[in-house]
């Protein structure tokens, strides 16, 4: 029983990141309309810039915040140098800028950082905590506390501020909104620059324990996936319950489903994104599209 | 029920644009101050097909006016090329500034509010803050501030939340303030959007058929109620099929047909004119001479 409930807490803490890279593909998706494939190669970039920055000398505590704004000018520069100019020219066009910046990124970070597996020091320190029966990581607990805290504040700007009423009516109705005086560009702007933000975090909390290569986020993109799939696109909440969800499914699967195993375990994002396409297509708690006719 | 006939042809409409007296409106405007609003070779073509063509009028400042027509006339069209989500060729000028190629935002910043057929509100959102969205034109709080709780910020959110409920009473449904709009019903969407419009303190207040889904009474009180709001200083335009209640409350009627301009006047001038008359109740249908029709069907606004 014990070893369930390391399992399943193991599970939320990986799955911490799997939201949070979901939460960054749900904003982007709410706003454009789009998947930005990218968005993992985003969070790796923003891993490697964290990596030089403490090679550099700068302490953690400053380095998270740098990181924050960086990655927030990066995401929302790349709306507006990138995204924006083909935004006319229907969703297959941007699903190309998106697979073509994943491609992009993930080539400069190969050439300026190498393709090389690096190690790289947990922001957090090595201990084990002991809680009862369960063991923590003092990595797993201060990497969970940040992207929770990431996630909360991400939340709280969208549910509590004035910013977050023009974002989400953006979202809802980008039409609507411009006759309402908001500058819809300016708030896709902001919302990638949130997107990249919030992905930041993730990948500096996933690098030290995956370690530091290019391809440090390949997989938690098509587990966030999953999760957002599985959240509804049109949620953030969703996006974060199914990124949990999808965290302690796949931990769970790998131990205990026979035949899966670590090296499968990418069979359960791919099982939950079939099942919930035939069941519930909108996600637990998205809501279903309507056209007109 | 469309009243107007399907097969009405082009070749049929008088160049209308050119039969616009530039005194007559300058005169409905009054006190020589400039029109609301004024089109001038306005058009619009998709995939070939013209949906406005060469429009020319003019709305006088304050009160209400109306553009009426059959479906497919352009009314909806003319809209959003006012409001700035379709390029246009022409020029659109507002209070005597052009328009130009000005943005929807920045149209909405230089006081063009609208409503929509089926109102486009945030579904998840109380009704309360739908209509605070209306400020966001002209507020002053930017990025940053929206972020951080600054004094500016909060004394401004309080100001807009008084206000955004105040016109929810005077609208009478000050009830539903925190009920997320997506409950309710057809009436009170179309009030809270109509609510949202008036917050912005618009100079040009646009209506997407605000009857719609609404009783006789219902519309002429909500009408009446956004005409005592908006002032002199706003002025009304409607998109209307309900031509009665246009002809009880509009000042200036514009009358659209298959992207055309069909006629322009008072009440009484488009009611008058034989082209409208066809239009409105066709000849070969008829059961009783045109004019007589035409009348009837306005009966109530007369």
């Amino acid at each position: 029983m014990s070893e369930l409930l390391q399992q399943t807490v193991s599970g939320l803490t990986t799955g911490l990141v799997y939201a949070a890279l979901a939460l960054a593909i749900a904003l982007v998706f709410q706003g454009t309309g789009t998947l930005n494939f990218a968005q993992g190669e985003f969070a790796t970039l923003a891993a490697f810039v964290s990596f030089a920055l403490s090679t550099a000398g700068l302490s953690w505590w400053l380095i998270v915040p740098v990181l924050v704004v960086l990655a927030f000018v990066f995401g929302a520069g790349v709306e507006r140098l990138l995204v924006r100019p083909v935004e006319g020219n229907g969703p297959l066009a941007l699903l190309t800028v998106t697979a073509a910046l994943l491609l992009g990124t993930n080539a400069v970070v190969a050439l300026i950082w190498g393709t090389d597996v690096r190690s790289m020091p947990s922001p957090f320190g090595d201990a084990v905590h002991h809680v009862g029966p369960l063991t923590f990581t003092a990595q797993a607990l201060g990497g969970g506390a940040l992207v929770l805290t990431a996630m909360v504040l991400c939340g709280a700007i969208f549910r509590f501020t004035p910013l977050g009423l023009r974002l989400r009516a953006v979202a809802d109705n980008p039409d609507s909104a411009r006759l309402l005086g908001i500058s819809t560009g300016l708030m896709l702007a902001v919302g990638w620059g949130i997107a990249a933000a919030v992905g930041a975090v993730a990948g500096l909390v996933a690098a030290p324990t995956l370690g530091l290569s290019p391809e440090l986020m390949t997989n938690a993109l098509l587990l966030a996936l999953a999760a957002v799939t599985l959240g509804g696109f049109s949620s953030r909440l969703g996006a974060v319950v199914g990124g949990l969800l999808i965290g302690v499914l796949s931990n769970l699967a790998s131990r205990y489903v026979p035949g899966i195993g670590g090296d499968l375990q990418l069979v359960v994002p791919f099982a939950v994104i079939f099942l919930v396409l035939l069941v519930r297509p909108q996600g637990l708690f998205g809501r279903p599209s309507a056209v007109r006719a | 029920m469309n009243h107007f006939p399907c097969d009405l042809t082009h070749s049929t409409l008088p160049a209308v644009t050119q039969a616009i007296s530039p005194d007559r409106s300058a005169n409905d405007s009054g006190g020589g101050a400039p029109p609301a609003l004024v089109a001038r070779g306005v058009g619009l073509s998709f995939a070939g097909l013209r949906a406005l063509d060469d429009l020319a009028f003019e709305i006088p400042a304050g009160g209400t006016s109306a553009v009426i027509g059959p479906n497919g006339a352009g009314k909806t069209t003319l809209f959003n090329c006012i409001s700035g989500l379709y390029g246009y060729e022409g020029e659109l000028t507002l209070h005597g500034r052009p328009l130009g190629r000005l943005r929807p935002h920045q149209r909405a910043r230089r006081g063009i509010s609208r409503t929509f057929q089926t109102p486009a509100l945030l579904d998840v959102e109380s009704a309360l803050q739908n209509v605070a969205l209306g400020a966001v034109a002209h507020s002053r709080v930017g990025v940053v501030n929206s972020m951080l709780s600054t004094r500016r910020r909060r004394r401004e959110e309080r100001e807009t939340l008084e206000r955004a409920y105040a016109l929810l009473q005077r609208l009478g449904i000050a009830a539903l303030a925190s009920r997320p709009v997506a409950g309710l019903a057809h009436g009170d969407r179309r009030r809270v959007e109509v609510a949202r419009a008036l917050l912005s303190s618009p100079s040009l207040l646009m209506l997407d058929e605000p009857a719609a889904g609404l009783g006789a009474e219902e519309a002429q009180d909500l009408l009446a109620e956004v005409e005592a709001y908006a002032g002199s200083d706003t002025t009304v335009l409607l998109v209307e099929h309900d031509v009665a209640l246009v002809m009880s409350v509009a000042r200036r009627v514009v009358v659209l047909d298959s992207g055309r301009l069909l006629a322009i006047g008072t009440p009484d001038e488009v009611r008058a004119d034989p082209r409208v008359v066809e239009a409105y109740l066709g000849a070969e249908d008829a059961d009783g001479p045109a004019p007589e029709r035409l009348h009837a069907s306005t009966g109530d606004a007369l």
